[in-house]
Formats: structure tokens, sequence, C-alpha cells
């Protein structure tokens, strides 16, 4: 097996506000040609997190390594690989889209000529590019974020709620290019409360609460955290005790008219077969589909935001 | 450095706010010039005790009192402007969120901060430039208007001089500009600088002539605060005796035993150094971004 690049590492990453602890003891590893999502709810340290990598906020404990720099040591060096939007895209409310762009191309030097041009394009904002920042509704000052973050042609690109205000086709097109970015080499760091676009788009899923990491790995490994079975039969209690006594069975639910079985999917037939052994005849057994919206509910035990 | 400073140009200048400080200061000394030539014809005599004639008012109009006049006016309400201008260009980042922007963009956070104090300081040393040509041009038509022909005045010395007036002024300016940048940089916002910068400037004045009408141990307290040493040096600058005077007289300040000119300026500089050194520490050693 290829050994991954490594882009972001944190290790033990705190940050304490007095007695409030935002962030704590945070292990994360993002690797380069990867989306990577960081979910949690409102005020979990998702920004916190972010900031300690991008070396705004410094850490109380713990560090943030990208590309093995320290960031709380000498973030610049670093930074220039980085395009991140964070919490949400905040410009120059006088200044056009363009103008914008331009700035920020200045400041950070070495951008090529026309780039700004190409940005502006990818994202659609071509035609409204002359226009100032404050007459962009929500979803162009997301388009507009998009582009700043691509601008430099960084190597990690942190994007914090990018969809957030876009119209269908709007959401469409990140969807299509966060994907894309990964595959073009770039290590991507996604922070969303939209499950269903992460589910669609990442490699792995970091799931964060109250600061803490409360679980991480592919999205297959989080949505077959607890894999299950739906079924039912004309007696669903018998059903149930029957099932009480299957070994590999971890608990049922009656959910809708349906019981609901933590158990392996693919033990399904032998499960059927055990149940039919006991003279129970299931009318309906197939897996219970698990989205990552019911896996980050339980985690977290919140309400999606 | 170089591309952070050429940053900053590009959004001050681009900003709309700007130029209606530099517009508001060239409308300034246009309307106090249009004022006194309208009042030297119309008056017989003028001044606080009537010690003026109104062609001693006229003739100070003239070419030869221009740029320490507009000087005068830039060293006063310009100081104002000038506080505003710097306020808003570090509190303005954090009100628009932009502080984040750029500070993963820039090549180091004490360099930003530099980078838009020098560009303040530049459209500062340009505003005020273009308010002493302003008066220079007003000058020269009230003193072609009024028949004064004489420019024998315009010798190296005298241009030299006013050279001088026009570096002592932007650097009275200094402390002032440089509070309200730190205190904008401390307060995150362009409120705590506009508020810091334009309240120690009116405020100062008065609670010195409290201080100075209070005796030992407080009187000799205001001569280390920013206004006397300012006024100190800005008295060096040569306004006719007719015009307007927005400071006390070189006789006011005798008596309250103020610093001497170099005294006054390192007591000025010491301002600056300090404000500019707590605006880089504080924005060095914070975090930026939300507590989330």
């Amino acid at each position: 097996m290829l050994e991954r690049t490594e882009i972001v590492r944190t290790e033990g990453l705190t940050k304490r506000y007095g007695s409030l602890t935002a962030v704590a003891d945070m292990n994360l590893v993002v690797y380069a040609n990867e989306v990577f999502s960081f979910l949690g709810p409102n005020g979990s340290g998702k920004s916190t997190t972010v900031g300690m990598i991008l070396g705004l906020v410094r850490p109380t404990r713990g560090r943030a390594t990208v590309f093995g720099h320290d960031m709380a040591v000498d973030a610049w060096p670093t930074l220039k690989r980085i395009g991140a939007v964070i919490e949400s895209p905040a410009f120059y409310p006088y200044l056009s889209g363009y103008d914008n762009l331009k700035a920020l191309a200045i400041t950070l030097g070495d951008i090529p000529k026309g780039r700004i041009d190409e940005m502006l394009e990818l994202v659609g904002l071509s035609s409204r590019g002359g226009d100032a920042y404050k007459t962009y509704s929500l979803g162009m000052k997301q388009r507009l974020g998009i582009a700043s973050t691509l601008l430099r042609d960084p190597d990690l690109v942190i994007l914090d709620e990018p969809t957030n205000g876009l119209d269908p086709a709007g959401t469409r097109e990140v969807r299509e290019l966060i994907p894309r970015l990964a595959d073009e080499g770039h290590a991507v760091f996604l922070c969303s409360h939209l499950l269903h676009e992460v589910e669609a788009v990442s490699d792995r899923v970091a799931i964060v609460k109250r600061g803490r990491l409360i679980a991480e790995g592919t999205v297959q490994q989080l949505l077959g955290r607890g894999q299950y079975l739906r079924m039912r039969s004309a007696d669903n209690e018998a059903l149930a005790r029957a099932l009480g006594g299957v070994d590999f069975v971890r608990g049922v639910d009656h959910i809708d008219g349906y019981l609901r079985a933590e158990a392996p999917v693919d033990r399904a037939a032998e499960l059927n077969q055990l149940l039919a052994g006991k003279g129970i005849y299931v009318s309906e057994l197939s897996p219970w589909q698990v989205e990552l919206e019911n896996v980050f509910l339980e985690l977290t035990g919140e309400e999606v935001t | 450095m170089s591309r952070l400073i050429a940053a900053e140009w590009f959004k001050l200048r681009k900003r709309m706010m700007t130029w209606v400080v530099g517009i508001i200061l060239v409308a300034l000394v246009i309307l106090l010039y249009s004022v006194l030539w309208s009042i030297s014809g119309r008056v017989t005599t003028f001044g606080e005790h009537n010690e003026f004639t109104a062609e001693d008012l006229r003739r100070a109009l003239f070419l030869q009192g221009a740029v320490p006049f507009a000087l005068e006016i830039a060293g006063s309400f310009g100081t104002i402007l000038a506080i505003i201008l710097a306020a808003g260009a570090v509190g303005s980042e954090y009100s628009w969120g932009t502080i984040r922007l750029i500070a993963t963009a820039s090549s180091g956070r004490m360099q930003l901060m530099l980078a838009k104090l020098i560009v303040v300081f530049a459209l500062t040393i340009i505003g005020v430039l273009i308010a002493v040509l302003v008066a220079v041009v007003y000058s020269a038509i009230i003193t072609y208007v009024n028949g004064g022909s004489d420019y024998s005045f315009v010798t190296a010395p005298w241009v030299r001089d006013q050279f001088y007036s026009y570096v002592r002024t932007i650097f009275v300016m200094s402390p002032y500009i440089t509070l309200g940048f730190a205190a904008a940089a401390i307060g995150r916002s362009t409120l705590a600088g506009v508020g810091a910068g334009i309240g120690i400037a009116f405020v100062e004045p008065l609670v010195g002539n409290l201080m100075r009408a209070g005796g030992s141990p407080w009187k000799d307290i205001p001569n280390y605060l920013i206004n006397s040493n300012a006024n100190v040096i800005t008295l060096q600058n040569k306004v006719p005796p007719a015009l307007p005077s927005f400071g006390p007289s070189a006789r006011d300040l005798a008596d309250q035993h103020v610093f001497s000119v170099e005294g006054a300026a390192i007591v000025l500089a010491v301002y600056v150094v300090v404000f500019i050194a707590l605006a880089l520490l504080f924005y060095r050693r914070r975090d930026i971004g939300s507590a989330s």
C-alpha cells in the first residue's frame, strides 16, 4: 500500500478561553488528494480548530502542523499554500469582486496575470465581477469566497459551509468541484452542516462535539458503525423475542411497524435461516439504510443545524 | 512588505472615505480663505482686540503666508481627519471580517500592521500637501487680485522654512494618528480609534488647563501630554499674526513653562513609538477569529 502524504496533523490540540474549553485534545490527520470533512454542531469548536490550523488562533496546548510546519511558530511559508474561507466569506464591500481578488492577489504576490478572470469564470461571476461586493447575493459571496481560496492554486483548500446560500445549480457545481479539487492533487478540508453534501463528496469525516473529537473515519466506516437490518413478520413481538436469542444481534428497536435489528448486513441470510428454524417467518428483511445524518445525530445527540 | 504596502495602497485608494476625508480638508482650506478674504473687504479692523486693519488681514492672505496657514488648518482639522483615516484602516478590517482574509494572506502580522501605518502616513502626507497647494493657488489669486506682485520673498531660506513647517506639521499630527491607529487595533473597531484619537485631541487641552490651574503637583503634568508639546512645535510655523491661530500664543506657552522645541519633539516621538509598539504587540499576540 502506498504511503499517503500528510498535509495537516494536529496533536493534542487544545484551546481554552478562561474556564471554557473550546477545543480539547484534538488529533486529526488530513492527507493529500482527499476530501476531509469536519462536522459538528454550532459552537463545537470547528472554527477554533481551523483557526489554530491556520495559525490565527494560538493553541493553549498541543500543536497543529501543516506540510510539516508548526503553524504557531512560523505560519507564512505554509499559509502561501493554503486557500481558506473561514466561517463566512468576508471581503471589502466597496470593492468589486474583481478588485477584491486583485487586492488579495497583490497581497499574496506571484499570482499569474489572467488568474483573476480565470477564477471568476470558474465560479460563474464573470459578468458580475465589476460590481461592488456589497451588491452581491449570499450565493455570489460564497462563489467569490471559493474563487479567493483557489486564487493561489493552494495545496490545501479549507472551505467552511461552501454551499451556504447557493441555488441548486450552484450547490451542484460546488459538489462537483470539491472532489475534482482532490483529484487534481489538492487536499480539501470541508466544514459543513449539510450532511448529505458531506456524505456525497467526502473521503473521510471527523465529528466533533463540545470541542472533542468523537468519531473519525471514512464515510463507509462511520455509516457502518452500526449496521442494521429492517424486518417484520405477522407477529413482531415473537420476532423480537427470537432476535434476542441470536448472538450476533446486538439490539432491537420497534420503528414504524418494523423491527430494526443491529446486526451485520452480510449475515441477513443466516439470520433468516435461524428465525425460520424457530418457526418465525419474516415477510420483509432488508438492510436498514443508514445515512450520515443518523450517525451524526446519534453521536452528537443534537439537532442538525 | 512592498506587496502589503501596495495592497493597502490599492484598498485605501479605492475607498470612498479616503477621498471624502481629502475633499473635506481641501474644502476647509477654501472655506477659511474665502471667509477671511470676504471679511477683509467688509471690516476696517480685525482681531481679538481689533489690533489689525483690513489691509493687514488681506496682506496676511497673500502668498507669503499661504503655506503656514494651510499647515495650521491641516494641523488642527486635518489631524481629526487623519485620525478617522488611520482608525478606519484598521477598524474596518474587523467590522467587515476581512482581518482573517488578510491575516492568512500576509507575510506576517507585524508587516501587515506596519504596511497599513505606512500607507496611512503616506496618504496624510499627500493630503496635507494637496491642502497646501490649494492654499497656495487660492492665495496666489488673492495676491494677484489685490495687486500684490512682489515675489522677492521667495528665496532658498524661505522655501526651506516652508518645508520645515510642513515636516513639523506632519510630525505633530503623528502621535494622534498613531493613537487612533493603536486604539482601533486594540479595540478592534474604527469607533475605538476615532473615539480615542479625537477624544484625546479635544479633552487633553481642557484637562491640561485644569491641571495647570490646580497648582503642584498637577501643573507640570500637562508638559508631558501630547497637546502642550504639539503646540510648542506648531508655534515654530510662522503664521501671519493677522490670521486666526488654532493653538495658544507664544506668550501663553511661555507662561506655562513648557519644554523646549527639542524636548517637545522627544516627548512626541516617545508617544509615537509607544502607540506603534502597542498596536503591533496587541495585534501580534492576539487570536484572530471567533471563539466558537
